[in-house]
């Protein structure tokens, strides 16, 4: 196993290591680390609404400049340093062991891709901008202040050379380095969400590479491109950033999707109901991914006809996640199932996944988007599927790998009350921001005028908050205690399913 | 093969129809005297209509599933894959 706190390897072995293990634990460490910074960012924005602010009560953070740096660095966290991050960190772990090759194609391409993440991260987190994760022109270009926006704009930029050097090396270990007798149609679904995956990062990552040199050069007064006194639109900025962060969405939630193909079958002890239907869904969803970036701006005065085509292009969205629930649900159907912490995870993730698309729907119907564009019904939708589905996902997975990552096990009932706390926290948060939405709340937000009805939901949300926090401090206390001191985990076997598995015994060796 | 093109004209009909419904619901032409709130919120409903149906069928499904498919229930039986290298 790759760490062992009993008989630690010096950190150093593990640093400069290029074996695909030892990536993927920096990757597993380093997701984590800004999963709870972020995550205590986040609470701090739920505390700060707790209570609208009447004569100089109810505010907590100083001013609403400082409240706009702190929610502008949660998300460009979470997205950029937690959830992708952690992607890679599974299919570090997992992609060579499936494809049955020694490691990734390219490791030291591996290890440097992993190494563009720490100084990326210190720059969005020494800047601390303001323009929000989406740098919104004109904004972003004339008023945000540098150095922290420019910091902001190169820390994405290395995150993005990050992204495609994994993908390239992801496609690559894949299609040119799975076994001889594997055919592609062998391969499993979680590394078949990584392929998919890989591919639209590779399309979609340059655009907004090209739309941050233009915001930069921009805000250094030598174009404007985006800048209306220059005679520039900001509008096509916007077209710019979600053709790559719609598609970015399905590089989210895909890899998700892998990890409850992975967990859910073998705790239903029983194969995927249909792998085909999987491998459709995915290449469908990758195109899907394409056709549905204008849905984020029916608001700006699209014609009709492009409102029709991108609106009937991200409906088409709908069958294809519907055949990855339906591939659970059956599945699950005749197994006989162990409710172990991964597995309550993943159903609990298919259940929000669903409440999540349902709400999806009601925000592609454009007569409906008017209603709630920029309110809190969007924000609701969209963290239900960031922390619903891809953090419950992700949250399962890192319990799936413990023992094969540490040796250890473990504390099953922690990792119960964990899931519990998180699933009525996450309900109550984001569930409640979707009526707040329709009451007429605004997103992005420092304060609230006192409405009875906005209130309540602010303080209904807030308290969901909390209880997420409890449950991720718990989590925190479980993984570092049951590191070192957790029970010894079989680890041909850690979680008692009974038959084999392809993983465990080729992963001891990290060295090579 | 005739069952699977049915299936995909029954699925074509059930999405596409409701999808160029709701085009046409938001329009574009000037001179419309219609109180597009009224429209827009009775779209709303109808679609939580069918979302609240589906939703209650998809979870109640998940919910049984979890209940009777758990392995401590008393009709549990290994499934034909257990102890074998699927």
């Amino acid at each position: 196993m790759v760490l062992e706190l009993q008989k630690p390897r010096p950190i150093w072995q593990i640093m400069f290591s290029t074996h695909h293990t030892d990536i993927g634990l920096l990757y597993l460490i380093s997701s984590l680390a800004f999963l709870f910074l972020g995550g205590s960012l986040a609470l701090a924005i739920r505390i700060e609404l707790f209570l609208p602010n009447i004569e100089g009560t109810g505010q907590i953070i100083a001013d609403s400049m400082t409240f706009n740096r702190i929610f502008t660095v949660h998300g460009t966290t979470l997205i950029f340093l937690f959830i992708i991050p952690f992607a890679s960190a599974v299919g570090n772990y997992f992609v060579p062991i499936m494809v049955r090759y020694k490691d990734m194609a390219y490791p030291k391409l591996n290890a440097i891709a992993f190494w563009m993440i720490p100084p990326a991260a210190v720059l969005v987190w020494l800047g601390f901008a303001d323009f929000t994760w989406y740098a919104q022109p004109p904004y972003s270009i004339i008023s945000a202040p540098g150095p922290a926006a420019d910091m902001w704009i190169f820390g994405l930029k290395i995150l993005g050379v990050s992204s495609v050097l994994g993908a390239i090396n992801f496609v690559i270990t894949i299609l040119k380095c799975k076994h001889p007798d594997m055919s592609i149609g062998q391969v499993p679904l979680l590394a078949w969400s990584f392929l998919v995956t890989s591919v639209i990062i590779i399309v979609a990552i340059p655009t907004f590479a090209a739309a941050l040199l233009m915001l930069l050069t921009d805000r250094l007064g030598v174009s404007g491109f985006f800048n209306p006194a220059m005679g520039g639109d900001p509008i096509a900025y916007s077209h710019l950033f979600w053709f790559t962060f719609h598609p970015e969405v399905y590089v989210l939630v895909l890899p998700a999707i892998g990890m409850m193909y992975e967990i859910i079958p073998r705790f239903s002890r029983k194969p995927i109901y249909s792998y085909n239907s999987g491998v459709f869904a995915f290449v469908m969803l990758a195109l899907v991914a394409f056709s549905s970036w204008g849905h984020h701006m029916f608001a700006t005065g699209m014609s009709f006809t492009e409102k029709t085509v991108f609106m009937v292009g991200t409906l088409a969205a709908v069958p294809a996640s519907a055949m990855h629930v339906f591939n659970f649900i059956a599945t699950m159907w005749n197994g006989r199932i162990k409710f172990a912490t991964p597995m309550m995870w993943a159903v609990g993730g298919i259940a929000l996944f669903f409440a999540a698309g349902a709400g999806g729907v009601v925000n592609t119907a454009m007569p409906l988007d008017f209603s709630t564009h920029d309110s809190y019904w969007v924000v609701g939708h969209f963290h239900l599927f960031v922390m619903g589905t891809i953090a419950f996902a992700s949250i399962g997975m890192v319990y799936y790998m413990f023992p094969y990552v540490t040796g250890r096990m473990y504390n099953e009932t922690a990792g119960k009350i964990h899931f519990f706390l998180s699933f009525v926290g996450t309900i109550l948060v984001f569930f409640t921001q979707h009526v707040l939405g329709l009451y007429g709340m605004p997103r992005r937000v420092f304060d609230y005028p006192p409405i009875p009805e906005w209130i309540a939901m602010n303080q209904i949300a807030s308290v969901g908050a909390m209880i997420i926090g409890v449950s991720m401090a718990i989590f925190l206390v479980n993984m570092i205690y049951s590191s070192g001191k957790g029970q010894l985990a079989n680890t041909e076997d850690p979680f008692g399913l009974g038959g084999k598995y392809y993983y465990p015994f080729e992963a001891k060796n990290p060295h090579h | 093969m005739k069952g699977i093109v049915g299936l995909l004209l029954v699925l074509a009909v059930l999405i596409i129809i409701p999808a160029l419904d709701l085009a046409f619901a938001a329009g574009a032409e000037p001179g419309e005297y219609v109180d597009r709130r009224v429209i827009i919120w009775n779209l709303f409903f109808r679609m939580m209509t069918v979302a609240f149906t589906v939703g209650a069928v998809v979870a109640g499904t998940m919910i049984w599933l979890v209940w009777r498919f758990r392995e401590s229930h008393p009709k549990a039986k290994p499934t034909a894959y257990e102890g074998t290298d699927w």
